[in-house]
């Protein structure tokens, strides 16, 4: 897939992103190297394994990383049971002695994400999800998968992969990934985009949507994260949420009123809340919708 | 480069470019980004899959190879806007360039013609000649009249040349001995050990006083901090060992662990018991006495804040600030120390730690509870000391657990009513040095 082919699909799926972004996925996808995707949370760095399963027309395998995930969960695993149940079995026909390699072999393993995708039969989607939540082990035991693309199941020797899956890490940048993880991936960082591109964003996922509306909402969200101090800052998901409820309370432009009362749908934590309410407060949010320094072009909202 | 590497490189397009970036690449190295023989290649085989003439998607697919974290990005982009120039600008550099060789090489000709022995050149290197011209208009009178002096003298013969010349060449190696110490003093270099990130010169640094410790010594301290950060992560990180009863039955572990007996269970195995996640709340004194031991506790901060997830960091002085989302920001260190200063109402002020310890649990109540563990950083010196003691008393009811570290020698504590008062409250430590600031860390959380 060229570079064209791939923005071309891109805009088709509804996936509104800059050049840079389309570039370093691309160049991932040619080498075949793993990409790690940083950023704050709901900037879209899940969607974009979403996206290229649905480009590449092919499965998103996903593995989603928590503290104390390890290989049996994310690997391998022997089915235990059946194995005991074809000990028991053995013994009650009377058959002759069962040796170790019958039980330890493929009809007995349990595939997990990791090699269910290097075993599958076309390249698949491997979206490693939140890889900054596993434990520092776990992350060094992906780097035999991410560099080689192989596993070591002792019983069974190592397993290669038969295609080599395009691989999407992400990481909500909580805490510093090592070293060894990142070398062996290209490095793309998404920020909260820019009011022009959360409007494109917000007409994509919304049919439907007023441009009034669109431009408003993107530039009360975009000023909303500037403020430091709140806790968890308005994310791209949001402000999508946040639209579809206007829309489906036909709204068709944005007032301090409104966005006081649709507040929770934007900010998620009481504290952030309180803040808004001191510090911005419905005034606040009509001098954010007069002022035009946000990019917010008035004469395109017609 | 090991055969098997360079067989890698894809060397096709121009090998110019291969040589370039990997000069590039060193340039980064210089700035601290951990870039080895993998990411040059990397960088070699995206640069293939672009338009080496677009500048912006050529940019682009370095930064893809090269740089690993968002906070390399202005470094990067630093570097490449010098290193990678248009035409015009390079033209011009090299024009610079040969224009200042051009120059170099009348002042050594010139220099020649200055220092001479009976109308014949002496036997001075071009580095020679080169610190001659570098000299003051005196300085080089000084030497031509001693040469002149010399010559013409009484009984003086051509075997003298060579003493002579020694002379010369020993005054020119003083001058330029003398100038390169005043570039390191005015640059604040002490020699090879110093910031070379060595073994003994970390050891020196864990050992030092914080308050000793110099500007100089920042990269090697830096260094031992980021460290210790790491360090302190695995430790609150680490999972407890499973114990015989500790949690629910394991059936996995079990059934795995009895196959040995045909599949009856003998020895039961359960699950480890979750270990709670620990909250730690850093609590900072920048008053004007804390001064460089807050700029070691930030920089500390920063590296917890990459390795550990639920740690919330606040300085104080008379009012409490949450620098959390800043040293979330990781827009590095010297942009936080910017920042903190620039905009902290507290920074170099007078301690008030009743005041900041009450308007923490009134501003910040989410944060205390009985999971969080404080760590203060402060030497106690503050005003009215019973209410501070009371609001201490508060919060310790409120939380798990409180740790005082306190950056005044051990041997000083007695001559401070304060430290002893609050020492009777709370678990204080000594941690004037870095080595004590891992013991405590390490040891005690």
């Amino acid at each position: 897939m060229d570079l064209n082919t791939l923005r071309k699909s891109f805009d088709k799926v509804g996936y509104i992103c800059d050049e840079s972004t389309l570039l370093t996925v691309f160049l991932a996808i040619d080498l075949q190297k793993p990409i790690l995707i940083e950023g704050a949370p709901g900037v879209g760095k899940t969607e974009m394994g979403k996206v290229l399963a649905e480009i590449l027309q092919t499965d998103l395998i996903r593995l989603q990383c928590y503290e104390g995930l390890d290989e049996t969960k994310a690997l391998y695993e022997w089915n235990y049971q059946r194995q005991l149940l074809r000990i028991q079995m053995n013994r009650s026909l009377e058959e002759e002695q069962i040796r170790e390699e019958d039980l330890f072999s493929r009809e007995y393993l349990l595939e997990r994400p990791l090699l269910r995708a290097i075993q599958a039969e076309k390249p698949a989607v491997l979206l490693i999800d939140e890889v900054d939540k596993c434990d520092p082990e776990f992350e060094a035991f992906l780097f035999e998968v991410l560099s080689d693309f192989q596993v070591s199941v002792p019983e069974l020797g190592t397993i290669s992969a038969k295609h080599i899956p395009v691989v999407v890490l992400t990481s909500n940048n909580e805490r510093e990934l090592s070293d060894g993880l990142k070398r062996r991936c290209l490095y793309l960082y998404l920020d909260f985009p820019e009011v022009e591109k959360e409007v494109r964003i917000i007409k994509a996922k919304v049919p439907g949507v007023a441009d009034r509306l669109s431009w408003e909402t993107a530039r009360v969200v975009s000023h909303l994260r500037r403020h430091e101090d709140l806790r968890k800052k308005p994310s791209i998901s949001e402000t999508l949420d946040w639209v579809r409820a206007l829309v489906a309370l036909n709204r068709s432009r944005l007032d301090g009123k409104l966005v006081a009362d649709t507040l929770n749908l934007v900010l998620k934590t009481h504290a952030d809340q309180q803040y808004f309410t001191k510090e911005i407060g419905p005034d606040g949010v009509e001098k954010i919708l007069k002022s035009t320094d946000d990019g917010g072009d008035m004469c395109r909202c017609q | 480069m090991p055969m098997s590497i360079m067989e890698k490189i894809p060397l096709g397009r121009d090998s110019h470019l291969t040589e370039n970036l990997a000069t590039f690449v060193e340039l980064l190295r210089c700035e601290g980004l951990p870039l080895g023989t993998t990411e040059l290649i990397d960088a070699l085989q995206a640069l293939e899959r672009v338009d080496l003439s677009d500048r912006t998607a050529f940019k682009i697919a370095l930064r893809a190879a090269l740089v690993k974290s968002q906070r390399d990005f202005a470094a990067f982009n630093r570097i490449f806007d010098h290193f990678f120039v248009d035409f015009d600008v390079h033209q011009k550099r090299v024009e610079q360039s040969n224009q200042y060789q051009q120059e170099q090489q009348e002042q050594i000709s010139l220099a020649d013609q200055d220092l001479q022995f009976k109308g014949e050149s002496l036997q001075l290197s071009d580095d020679e000649l080169q610190q001659y011209s570098s000299m003051t208009q005196d300085e080089q009178s000084r030497l031509q009249d001693f040469l002149h002096k010399t010559e013409t003298g009484k009984n003086v013969e051509p075997r003298f040349r060579p003493l002579l010349e020694n002379v010369v060449k020993s005054h020119l190696r003083y001058c330029r001995n003398r100038d390169s110490e005043a570039d390191n003093n005015a640059s604040g270099f002490e020699g090879d050990g110093a910031g070379s990130g060595s073994t003994s010169a970390d050891q020196n640094i864990r050992e030092k006083d914080i308050e000793a410790i110099r500007s100089s010594d920042m990269p090697s301290a830096e260094h031992l901090l980021q460290q210790l950060s790491r360090k302190l992560a695995v430790k609150i990180l680490r999972r407890r060992r499973v114990g015989p009863r500790s949690g629910a039955l394991d059936l996995r572990r079990s059934l795995r662990d009895n196959m040995r007996f045909g599949g009856v269970i003998f020895n039961l195995k359960r699950r480890p018991k979750r270990r709670s996640k620990q909250q730690i709340l850093l609590l900072c004194d920048v008053s004007a006495s804390m001064k460089q031991y807050s700029t070691f506790v930030i920089h500390f901060m920063m590296g917890l804040q990459d390795v550990v997830r639920n740690l919330s960091c606040f300085s104080f002085a008379e009012q409490v600030e949450n620098l959390t989302p800043e040293l979330k920001g990781r827009s590095g260190l010297q942009h936080v120390l910017e920042s903190v200063v620039r905009h902290s109402k507290n920074w170099g002020g007078g301690t008030n730690l009743g005041s900041s310890l009450e308007e923490l649990s009134r501003k910040y109540p989410d944060y205390l509870n009985a999971k969080t563990t404080v760590i203060i950083v402060s030497d106690t010196r503050t005003v009215s000391i019973d209410r501070a003691l009371k609001a201490l008393e508060k919060l310790d009811d409120r939380v798990k657990r409180i740790i005082w570290l306190n950056p005044l020698p051990l041997e000083r504590w007695p001559d401070y009513r304060s430290v002893n008062i609050i020492a009777s409250k709370v678990e204080m430590w000594p941690c004037n040095t870095i080595a004590q600031l891992e013991e405590v860390l390490t040891g005690r959380l």
